[in-house]
Formats: C-alpha cells, structure tokens, sequence
C-alpha cells in the first residue's frame, strides 16, 4: 500500500496531466464521432457549437437558452427544467471540483498547449502585478452575472432577442473548439442585426486576444472564465478538495511561483485548510512543487490521494535538471 | 587571504593561536565521544587540514566570498566561479575585528571582519576578488564599508527588511539579477540556462543529503550526534560542493547501517533539544558542544550555519533562465526565518514544527551578546514554546571560553529539570 502512494505522490505530474487532458479533450471534442454523449449540463467548455465531434455541451449553452424563456414560462412549471438542468451541472461538478479546469476543460487544455509552444520557443511568460490581478479577478463574476441577467432580460422583453446567448457569442470556445474538427463557420460576422454583428464582432476580438494572451501569459483565460466564477460558488460539497496543513508548512512560496493562476494564499495562508480560491484550476502543480511532507495534499470524499512528499519533489526537481532540451 | 603576495607569509603566532582554538574543539568532539561514525573522520581531517595546518581551500575559478546564506550560491557557481562563505566562528579573530565595531556588538560580525582584516587568516581562501554582503542585519550592513576598505571588492546584495509583501518579493528578485550582472561583468562569463541547471542540480544534489541526514536525526533513540551534524554543515561553507556531498552521502549510508542495526549515539533517555538562535560556527561550538557532553543530544536545529542555510529547496516551474533566477531569489527570501524580518511568525511555526518532528524536549536558544535581531525575538520565542509546554534555556553568550564554567553548570541543570519532568511524566 505504501508503495502505491509513494509511486502516486511521485508521480512525473506534468506528463500524467498530459495524458489526461489529451484523453478529455478527444473525449470532449471528437467524442461525437464515437457516439458519446454526455448530455448537456458539462461543467466544462466541452463547446455545443462544435456540432459534429462534441461528447457533450458544455452546460452555459443551455443555462442561457433556458433563462431566455418568457417569464410566464420560466417561473411556471417550465422552471423545474431549468432547476433539473442546474441539478446534473452540480452533480457533474461535484465529482471532480474545479478539476474540471485543470484536466478536463478543452480550452484549458489549449492554453496549456500553448504555453508548451512558447517554453520550447524559450519565450518567458509574463505576470500580473497583484493590483492587476486582485481586480481582473472580478471580471469573471461581471460576465456571470450578465451571462444572467441578460438572457432574463431577453425573456421579459427587456431586451432584444438576438443578444440570444451573450456569452457564448463572445467566448473564444465557440470559434476555436469547431476548428478542431474542420468547422471554421464560427470564425466569422454576423451582419443580420446590429446586435448579432457587435457581438460577433466581440467574439473574434476575445479570440484574438484569446491567442495572444494565452502566449505570453499561462491560462490567461481562465481569468475571466464565468464558468470558474459559477464554480466557486458551489465548491464547498465538492468531492475533490485542496487542503493545507499550515503547520507544516515554511511559506517558501515554491507553489505559489509555480501556480498558473498566480495565486498567493496558496502560499501564505497558514490557518485556513481548505485552501482552494476562486482561481484555482486544481492543477495540482502546488501539490507537486511542495517539498514538506504532507503540507498540501488532494483528497477525495475525504481520502488523500495526492500528497506532497519530500521525495516526490527532489525526484520531480531532478527531473527539471537534467531536461536538456525541453524547458517546458 | 591577503592579495599583496609579500604579506601572504603568515606570522607564526597569529596561526599557532587560531589553530590551537581550532585543534582543541576537534579534539574534544573526536576524542570525549564513542562511536563517532566512520565517515565523520572525512570531516575531521577536513577541518584539521585547513583549520590548524593551514591549508588553502581548494577552488575552481575566481573566488567569491559570501556573508550570508541569503547570496544565491547556484548563481556563483553558475558562473564557474566559487563561493566560500566568510562568517567566522574564531574567538582569535573576534578580538581583532572588535577594533572595527563598537563594543557590544556581535562577535559572528566582529570574527569575519576581523578574519579579512588579518594577514594570513584560516581558513586560507586566498584571494577573494568579490565579497557579496547581503544588508541584512545592520552590523552586517555597515560592516560592507569597512570591509570595502580593507581593499576588497564588495557586492552589496540588497535585502529588502521584510519578506512578506509581494513588492518585497520582487525588489530583491531584481537584486539578485543585479548580482548576475555584476558576476558576469567579474567573470566574463555568460549566465546560460545550461550552466546554471548545471549549478542547480549540484547544489540540489548537496541539498538532497542533507535533508537525509536531517530526516535520519528524527530517529529515537539518536543515531549521531549534534556536534557532529554541526561540523558537517560548517564544512559547507568552504569545501568543495561535489566533495561535501560524496561525504555526506557516505554518512547518511552508515547512519541507515546504524539504523537497521538499532544503534543508540546517546542514551535512550537523553534529552533531545532543537537549537536555534546565532548560529555556532567552527570553532564556536562551544554550546552544543556542552549540551551533549552533559548527556543532551541535540536532534535538530534552526540556524543560518546548518538547516536555514541547506534545508528549503527550490522550484523551478518553466526551466528557462527567468523563471530559474527568480526561483532562486524566493528560495534565498521566503523560507528564510532570519530574525531581521520584520515578523517572525514563520520562525515560531518552524520551531514548533521541528519541535514535533523531532519529538524534542527542550529548546536551547543561543544569542551572541550584541546580537540584537535574536536578542529581541527572545520573548516571542519563549512564549510561543511555554504556550505548547516546552521548556526553554536561553543563553546569552559570545566567542570567548570564559563563561564555559557558568554555562555547563545551566545547562547540566537544564537537561535535569527535563529528565525529571520526562520521569514524571511517566
């Protein structure tokens, strides 16, 4: 048994998460060719515009067609859909928690791809200071809440309808994922009404900036990600946790300089165990990088089955070492 | 030490009086224990050599003197060059530095100025073309002038005096950029990825065994002896990196030995005490030298001459050049536990955890007199342990032999009253 958790905790972590988010992102975004369906209330941007290869839709589609209801409707019987739509994304999240962003989310694994390129190009990546990011933070709740509130307006006639799905016309997911299976159609304007061309218009910007940003800084998107911001607010029951033993922790601060989401309590925070913030993409990088036994560990309904151990960290550093060709 | 080559010549009296100081303490730690283990004797003689015979230590490039654990090594030897740390431990040279500083001031300080001030010093480093002085405490900070002029070339590495902050944080990741170029310009060198992961991996490789032999000191009873854990971690201060380790390497194999076979270094019931405070460096062993010669074993440490100076390795996340030097500056910043911070919050959780770690019975806290930074931690210190129950024994102390007779008299008493409380306890 104790050997089994040594090979876990020593896990060569970058390579494992490799595999892994190669697996999802075939499942997400060719899964469709392979008959897999798995439904439409993904935690993850596994995008529904992606109509031949998808595995399943990614749940912020449905969530804003279905607040585009009519009121009557809506607050009628017809709710309970929309309550039994939010019931499967919960249950689905609760499994892995913001796992879903660190190993299954296809954009998430774009940018990681991304990030792979530059470093072999020996390009360095670039930070926020803590100003920027303390209020860039904030973004994703603002594109939550009109990801909300604008389809309810839709619905009672407050707005015009073809503001249809907001945030999908200005996520760089609807443009880029149906690339991957030969669907350029995304990338394109929509001249039918004012509206439709703004938005449209606003999506090949973010995607633009989706690209660019994704080069120069890791997981540049997932920032701004409303689907991260929709997480947070339910990721106290979840079954996958992060947890912190302060006491054993000495602040070298080598997770947080390793953590893409630049997230500095990961470090500092010595009182609190239940360390995930609303950034974390539960990559796990913070578990492997730590060299204190048992300071940062991933559990599972309760059970550790990723731990940081000092040897797991000198064998992952070592490793770091002696790559000659490869600084990824 | 010297540059001018016709003051190279050492009196005779300045090396006998050094080198007895020195032979003495090898002496008592060789000769008033059993057991020592056999790979301590590399250590023993490395000291003998270089402490009472003088001889030159061995380096490859230009040599760069250090002055504290906060100058990032990995960059030094990155460069091809060598670091050699400079704090001093001899009472000898702690009476020629006194000259430099004001009475009451640290005789860690006094020791080096007085170490570089001197014609000849041992250890022989020879000719030191840099000396990085990082502004850590003020006796240190000032001591950078004096030391400048003397003749040699210093490198103030800004400290910034407080580490929690992230402006903190990257003050002093430009810092120790800045230190680069002005290795680059010492030594001609280019900073490459290649030659500094090459540099990190040795340095890693050091880091490696020593967190091996501090993981075996956890092992009840004990299976060597503080003394010598000292000496060892002192030797990294001068010794050639690749050499310590293959030594340190060796030691950790006959401690797992000794551990299969159930060896004891000191008795079942020995008091087992984490020391912490100014740091005992060779020849000033005087401290735990007592400790254990009164029948403590000093289990474990939190001191910039042994665990604050090898034990927090760092990560690298991108191994591209950037991402490594400021990798090294947060290893060099955060962990530390230097007194000079303005908090000292990640001292006291360091000391309890070590506490529980080693399963310790008491915590000998060291300050030289003149040690203002550790002096005035004290109360933190002992209330945090009172709070969870451990006795502790503060010791104000210096270089000089004088105040042996009174110190082992406290700390016999010391390592009684947790014998007793251990017998009650049970």
């Amino acid at each position: 048994m104790k050997k089994i958790r040594d090979a876990i905790n020593g896990v060569d972590l970058r390579r494992f998460r490799f595999l892994l988010q190669l697996f999802f992102f075939v499942l997400l975004v060719y899964g469709g060719y392979f008959a897999v369906n798995l439904g439409q209330s993904l935690p993850t941007f596994a995008c529904g515009f992606n109509d031949a290869g998808r595995g399943g839709i990614c749940y912020l589609l449905p969530l804003q067609h279905q607040l585009a209801m009519s009121w009557s409707m809506l607050f009628g019987w017809a709710g309970l859909m929309v309550l039994q739509g939010f019931l499967f994304f919960a249950l689905w999240f609760f499994v892995l928690n913001k796992g879903w962003c660190g190993y299954v989310c296809p954009l998430g694994t774009i940018q990681d791809w991304i990030t792979s390129l530059r470093t072999r190009l020996g390009v360095r990546y670039s930070r926020y200071t803590e100003g920027q990011f303390r209020r860039l933070s904030l973004i994703k709740y603002l594109l939550l809440a009109l990801m909300i509130l604008i389809p309810l307006g839709i619905g009672g006639a407050l707005l015009p309808h073809d503001m249809g799905t907001p945030f999908c016309d200005i996520c760089p997911g609807r443009m880029v994922i149906p690339m991957f299976t030969g669907d350029f159609s995304q990338l394109t304007i929509d001249f039918s009404t004012k509206t439709t061309m703004v938005m449209t218009a606003l999506g090949m910007l973010v995607t633009g900036l989706f690209f660019a940003g994704a080069f120069f800084k890791k997981r540049f998107f997932c920032f701004f990600c409303p689907m991260s911001a929709l997480h947070y607010l339910l990721s106290k029951p979840a079954l996958l946790k992060l947890k912190k033993d302060g006491a054993k922790c000495t602040r070298c601060g080598d997770c947080y300089r390793v953590c893409d989401m630049e997230i500095r309590e990961i470090a500092d925070e010595v009182k609190e165990p239940r360390i995930m913030q609303d950034d974390c993409i539960m990559c796990l990088k913070c578990v492997a990088h730590c060299p204190e036994q048992g300071a940062l560990k991933a559990t599972f309904a309760g059970i550790p089955i990723f731990e940081s151990t000092e040897q797991g960290f000198i064998k992952r550093m070592t490793k770091g070492h002696q790559d000659e060709h490869k600084p990824q | 030490m010297n540059t001018n080559p016709n003051e190279a010549t050492a009196p005779a009296y300045n090396r006998s009086r050094q080198a007895r100081e020195a032979e003495t303490l090898l002496d008592r730690i060789q000769d008033d224990f059993p057991d020592n283990p056999e790979a301590m004797r590399y250590f023993y003689d490395l000291f003998r050599r270089v402490y009472c015979q003088g001889e030159p230590v061995k380096h490859e490039g230009t040599l760069v003197g250090t002055t504290c654990i906060h100058a990032p090594e990995e960059l030094i030897y990155a460069f091809g060059a060598t670091p050699v740390r400079l704090c001093n431990g001899s009472y000898h040279y702690d009476q020629i530095g006194a000259d430099f500083m004001p009475a009451k001031s640290c005789p860690l300080v006094k020791a080096t100025l007085g170490s570089l001030h001197a014609k000849a010093a041992v250890p022989n480093t020879q000719a030191l073309e840099l000396i990085v002085n990082p502004t850590t405490c003020d006796q240190k900070t000032k001591a950078s002038a004096m030391i400048g002029a003397m003749g040699y070339q210093v490198h103030d590495l800004e400290l910034p005096p407080a580490k929690e902050s992230e402006e903190a944080r990257l003050y002093w990741q430009r810092s120790v950029r800045r230190l680069a170029l002005r290795l680059r310009e010492l030594t001609g060198r280019k900073l490459t990825r290649k030659n500094l992961q090459q540099a990190m991996a040795r340095t890693a490789r050091a880091q490696t065994a020593f967190r091996t032999l501090h993981q075996l000191r956890k092992n009840a009873p004990a299976l060597f002896l503080g003394k010598d854990a000292f000496l060892v971690t002192n030797a990294y201060f001068f010794d050639d990196l690749d050499r310590w380790t293959a030594a340190v390497e060796q030691l950790n194999a006959e401690l797992q030995l000794r551990q299969m076979e159930g060896f004891q270094a000191a008795q079942k019931r020995a008091p087992r005490i984490l020391f912490t405070g100014s740091p005992p460096i060779f020849p000033n062993l005087k401290l735990p030298l007592l400790i254990e010669e009164a029948g403590g074993v000093v289990v474990a440490d939190e001191t910039c001459s042994a665990n604050r100076m090898l034990y927090d390795m760092t990560a690298v996340d991108e191994w591209l050049l950037n991402d490594m030097v400021d990798g090294l500056a947060d290893r060099y910043l955060k962990p530390c536990t230097c007194p000079i911070f303005t908090r000292n919050d990640d001292r006291q959780r360091r000391l309890l955890q070590l506490a529980a770690d080693f399963n310790v019975d008491g915590v000998v806290y060291q300050a030289f007199a003149g040690c203002q930074v550790y002096e005035m931690e004290y109360r933190s210190i002992a209330d945090v342990l009172a709070a969870q129950g451990i006795p502790m024994l503060y010791v104000e102390t210096d270089y000089s032999p004088d105040d042996m007779g009174q110190l082992s008299t406290r700390i016999e008493a010391f390592l009684e009253s947790i014998k007793t409380r251990k017998r009650n306890a049970r």
